[in-house]
């Protein structure tokens, strides 16, 4: 394909021009990341919601833990924060994509990238190496701080096993949650639907299908979305009948799988 | 160069753009003019491959936009100067179009400097004004040096200095060789920028010509008679075959050029007072030309009902 380019002030025709891969759509999306003032208060409010309410926690409930009448394990406290930093990586993974197509930069985005599958692909990376990052740092702080008490208590746990599979375990789930609202955000375009479905599927129908009986509430419950694929961020759960951490995640990717290729259908087709 | 054939977009139940043909040309201003709600901006976004036509194709230097090899070096676009994030600023929006398309940096200072917005780069794009808007949306689209230029209104919320320099940007840039399409529904503006008119209306092509062809084919003529006895001078002129309309205290006539008339006048011992060829304005032959189209297809649809 040849393109029809200026050069030194006059229209000519070259077939040399390869097309910009996906690492120059990656640097663009990178760029709009750190370039808006929205993700940093994101990252700062999933790095103290996460370490900080998982310490204020562990301070609080350390004494509890160590007594007799304890009817949870410390394990299920120590990434605690994760449950409400959560939130903000929805919030992250849908401003990401929806904020273009609020203000209608997206037709920018798609002009400057004709391959839409890219411009998903980038958005989809970036959202998930931040959380990945942010989330893994915030769960070891949150670790160190909230051990502290723990051991006061004879009650700490060393930094192996489940419990550092719970640190970028927390990482992966706060990625996967992004990516999941990435899907999301490109299928519905609109900033305020997009939290709102995604939170009410992870926080509220998560726990409300608690209530369907029998087996099938049961499966039900366990592969929902947000039920799936927290397992891994925590080392001992709260609820004792969700699956095991791996397969739960493979779960919840495999969801967020599908999400992903529907948009990804969408997007192609659909007009900007 | 762009070339759209059979070019159709159907929303609903109704063709935005209906079937259009048309070549915008090298070297030369075209001004794509209609009402609003005419089909202009769904034209656009088809050229650049956002929206698909439902029938029909259109190219960008002899292919489809969305198989460039390099998009911003080929098109460059304004489609809309207030799709911009509010909290980024001008020259950070700039940077990440650039990356996306492996645009050196250094362009990014150079597109600002040309259109005047360096001092305010660092601003959010939210605390612009529209005018500001515009010449962000500008420099983007010139970001990629390219030999192809599209502005959807790009006078819109301008001030006069800013309408003047817009018109000077893109007299240089046809005069470089580029094409360079621009659309507006003021045909005021239009005449003073455009060597060659697209005019469009319910979707339908309604006039493809130069500026020039344009004027002498829609904008009418009459002369204009302020005499002490119009009576006599109506009578006299009606007797001649001549279309002649009374308004007010003038006479207006058509069919007959200036001297002729005067001419007419002395030879009948009649008194002028004023004789006057007056031509309608271009915006009078466009509101004629679009109000056609509109009574068109509103007596048809009146008939299948």
């Amino acid at each position: 394909m040849s393109a029809t380019l200026m050069e030194s002030g006059a229209v000519v025709e070259r077939t040399d021009v390869r097309r910009p891969g996906l690492g120059a759509v990656l640097r663009s999306e990178w760029i709009k990341l750190t370039t808006v003032r929205s993700t940093w208060w994101t990252l700062v409010a999933t790095f103290v919601l996460g370490a900080g309410l998982t310490i204020l926690m562990c301070w609080g409930n350390a004494d509890w833990l160590a007594s007799e009448g304890a009817d949870e394990s410390p394990g299920s406290f120590i990434t605690w924060g994760m449950m409400i930093a959560q939130i903000t990586a929805v919030v992250l993974g849908a401003l990401v994509v929806t904020t273009e197509y609020g203000t209608g930069m997206i037709r920018t985005t798609f002009a400057a990238v004709p391959a839409r599958g890219r411009v998903l692909a980038a958005k989809s990376v970036v959202v998930v190496a931040v959380l990945f990052v942010v989330g893994t740092v915030t769960a070891f702080v949150g670790y160190f701080g909230g051990n502290y008490f723990l051991d006061r208590e004879g009650i700490g746990m060393s930094l192996e096993g489940d419990v550092l599979r719970a640190m970028y375990g927390s990482g992966l789930y706060l990625a996967g949650i992004g990516l999941f609202t990435v899907a999301v955000g490109f299928l519905l375009r609109h900033t305020a639907g997009t939290i709102s479905i995604v939170l009410a599927l992870m926080l509220i129908l998560g726990n409300m299908v608690n209530l369907v009986p029998g087996e099938f509430g049961e499966w039900l419950t366990k592969l929902m979305p947000g039920n799936a694929g927290s397992a891994i961020a925590t080392p001992v759960s709260f609820n004792p009948n969700l699956l095991d951490a791996w397969t739960g995640f493979a779960v919840f990717g495999a969801e967020t799988a599908v999400l992903l290729l529907l948009a990804w259908a969408m997007v192609r087709r659909r007009d900007a | 160069m762009i070339r759209a054939h059979q070019l159709t977009k159907r929303f609903a139940d109704k063709n935005a753009v209906d079937g259009i043909d048309f070549v915008v040309e090298p070297g030369r201003v075209t001004g794509f003019l209609g009402p609003n709600g005419a089909g202009k901006s769904t034209t656009m976004r088809m050229i650049l491959g956002l929206d698909a036509p439902t029938s029909g194709s259109v190219s960008v230097n002899g292919h489809r936009y969305a198989a460039s090899p390099a998009p911003l070096r080929e098109i460059g676009a304004l489609l809309d100067a207030h799709a911009i994030h509010p909290g980024r600023s001008a020259r950070d929006h700039l940077r990440w179009l650039a990356a996306s398309n492996g645009i050196p940096t250094t362009r990014v200072g150079e597109v600002l400097d040309l259109v005047g917005l360096e001092s305010v780069a660092g601003q959010r794009a939210g605390r612009f004004s529209l005018g500001m808007g515009q010449r962000l949306g500008i420099a983007a689209a010139m970001l990629g040096d390219p030999p192809v230029v599209v502005l959807d209104e790009p006078v819109n919320g301008l001030d006069p200095e800013g309408i003047r320099w817009v018109r000077t940007l893109a007299r240089q840039l046809a005069d470089e060789g580029r094409t360079v399409f621009i659309s507006s529904h003021l045909m005021s503006e239009m005449a003073l920028m455009a060597d060659h008119l697209l005019v469009i209306g319910r979707g339908s092509i309604l006039a493809d010509c130069s500026m020039t062809e344009f004027m002498s084919d829609h904008a009418a003529s009459y002369v204009r008679v302020k005499a002490p006895a119009l009576g006599d001078a109506a009578n006299l002129l009606t007797g001649r075959g001549l279309e002649v309309t009374r308004v007010d205290d003038e006479l207006r006539i058509g069919g007959m050029d200036a001297p002729s008339v005067g001419e007419l006048m002395f030879r009948h011992g009649l008194m002028v007072h004023e004789l006057t060829l007056v031509r309608s304005s271009l915006e009078d032959a466009f509101m004629t030309l679009t109000a056609d189209s509109v009574e068109y297809h509103a007596s048809t649809e009146g008939a299948v009902a």
